[in-house]
């Protein structure tokens, strides 16, 4: 708290608005370019406030942008929070285990690189149901991010550490509790890191072939075919602001759980 | 008349004989690298009796902490045999507590919980409530009570070496083995903490045998015993056991000054330099 009000920060926030001017300036020069076929920042600003207009409304045909971006939202939490319940052991099991690791590794570079857009079709024919087949699409790509990093964190607890579980006989379960476990948990954090971050991306991506309610399905209902480029700036700079709001949240958590030694 | 010696032999063997502590026999300790087969210590012999201060003093590399590694039980021998207190050594035990290097205490536990999981791990029959004391007594004695909260990272190199004694005198084992304790430490600090061991030695009724590797000549004499003089790797063997006969308590001021103390420091620094020159 005591720096919070230091010349860092006051540079920090000066160089953020630097930024985001060069932004809208980029932005306005397009808009002047393309004939305002993009529209201008001022523009988008008018949309944007009617947009946020009773932002939780939830009737059945028409929904405020809160309600679209909480069942995104939702909708990733799920999935990503299932991946991680499997990623974070499987991870753990690789990274202290060569044989798992032997048998894991390729299945995990064999998928890994499949377009996350490829497994909603599967979803789609296991569940019978978008948005089930959604959230599994989430589930998948949210996996391998964490099971990388949860694996190379537990494969590189330090030879002191394990000394120590040596000498002093602990038991597996202290060695997990007390050594593997927070050893990885900066690494483990990492890996959530990024699969919130590509889980956020999909989600987007998924629910434009889905449908329903969502900011994706925003983007192209609404926006695309409603022929409101307004529409489609407005969904992007909130994906934008969300996205960084995980990620900075994670961030936090990884700062918060890293130790000096 | 023979049943009057046995019994009279019965009486004063335990008096006579201070039983031995570790036994090291034959020893032999060789890894498999990428370069073939690399022995690091080779025909190695030693008694230690209980209570007594050794230190393993040599050249990095000489297999002083391969050695020590048999004695704890992290590293097997090859050939030959190792006893801790009669019993021979198959891996690491409550009997021994070991004091490594780099500290080695886990970042994310506070300074209490660091011992506290030790205790708890090797101790397993106590109640949480004579944990709680014995972790409490250890802390107190190396003046880090008022600490104990802190995570490693917050703390000096001599405070996190006094945690790591306090962790290894926690479980109350017979022999302590330190791994070139004070090593990362600055002068001022390793000369308090050697007076500090040795406290703690003497409040234990100097009954805990202590082995410690060091390549600092200083602190090996005034800690020890006897101090073994390693020759150099690989392949090491003892190469020369050199007995420090000084009273104690030592006074660190004083005995620098000791006729004694100069003689066994001019021998140890012959024994270590003439190697050095032998390699040049």
């Amino acid at each position: 708290m005591k720096d919070l009000f230091s010349v860092k920060t006051l540079w920090s926030i000066l160089y953020f608005f630097i930024g985001m001017a060069l932004l809208g300036g980029i932005w306005q020069l397009i808009s002047y370019l393309t004939k305002n076929e993009v529209p201008t920042p001022a523009m988008t600003w008018e949309v944007f406030k009617e947009v946020i207009k009773d932002p939780f409304q939830n009737d059945p045909d028409t929904k405020g942008i809160g309600t679209k971006l909480l069942s995104s939202l939702g909708r990733v939490g799920i999935g990503f929070g299932l991946g991680s319940i499997v990623a974070i052991p499987l991870g753990l099991v690789i990274g202290s285990n060569k044989i798992a690791m032997h048998i894991f590794n390729p299945i995990i570079q064999l998928l890994r690189p499949v377009s996350p857009l490829a497994w909603f079709p599967l979803g789609l024919a296991i569940f019978q149901d978008s948005p089930h087949a959604s959230i599994f699409m989430i589930f998948i790509c949210a996996l391998w991010p964490t099971v990388l990093n949860t694996a190379f964190g537990a494969s590189s607890v330090s030879q002191d550490h394990k000394n120590v579980a040596k000498a002093y006989g602990f038991s597996r379960w202290k060695y997990i509790k007390r050594i593997l476990l927070p050893f990885s948990l900066p690494h483990i954090i990492t890996g959530l890191r990024l699969s919130i971050g590509v889980a956020w991306m999909v989600i987007v991506a998924g629910e434009m072939l889905s449908g329903g309610i969502g900011i994706g399905y925003f983007v192209w209902d609404e926006g695309f075919n409603g022929g409101s480029v307004e529409k489609i700036l407005v969904a992007i700079i909130f994906i934008g602001v969300i996205g960084l709001i995980l990620d900075k949240c994670f961030t936090f958590l990884q700062k918060r759980f890293t130790y000096a030694v | 008349m023979g049943d009057a010696i046995k019994v009279a032999d019965s009486i004063l063997n335990p008096i006579l004989d201070t039983p031995t502590s570790i036994e090291v026999k034959d020893l032999t300790v060789s890894f498999k690298t990428s370069k073939g087969v690399f022995t690091a210590v080779k025909d190695i012999n030693l008694t230690v009796q209980k209570g007594e201060i050794i230190s393993l003093i040599g050249h990095s590399g000489c297999g002083k902490s391969t050695l020590m590694g048999t004695i704890s039980g992290m590293t097997k021998p090859t050939l030959g045999e190792v006893y801790a207190n009669g019993k021979e050594v198959k891996g690491p035990g409550p009997d021994r507590g070991i004091v490594f290097q780099n500290y080695s205490l886990l970042p994310w536990l506070t300074v209490y919980k660091n011992i506290y999981e030790a205790v708890d791990s090797v101790l397993k029959d106590l109640s949480a409530a004579e944990k709680k004391e014995l972790v409490e007594k250890n802390l107190k004695m190396v003046n880090l009570w008022e600490h104990k909260d802190k995570l490693p990272g917050h703390l000096s190199g001599g405070m996190k070496q006094r945690v790591a004694i306090a962790r290894a005198f926690a479980i109350n084992p017979s022999i302590l083995l330190l791994d070139e304790p004070f090593g990362a430490l600055d002068a001022l600090t390793k000369s308090s903490m050697h007076v500090e061991l040795l406290k703690l030695w003497s409040l234990d009724n100097r009954e805990k045998t202590i082995v410690m590797v060091t390549h600092d000549i200083e602190e090996a004499i005034f800690l020890s015993d006897r101090v073994v003089v390693m020759s150099n790797g690989p392949a090491a063997t003892i190469r020369e056991i050199v007995d420090v006969p000084l009273p104690r308590p030592r006074n660190k001021k004083q005995i620098v000054h000791d006729e004694a103390y100069m003689a066994i420091h001019d021998k140890l620094l012959n024994l270590l330099i003439d190697k050095f020159s032998i390699e040049d």
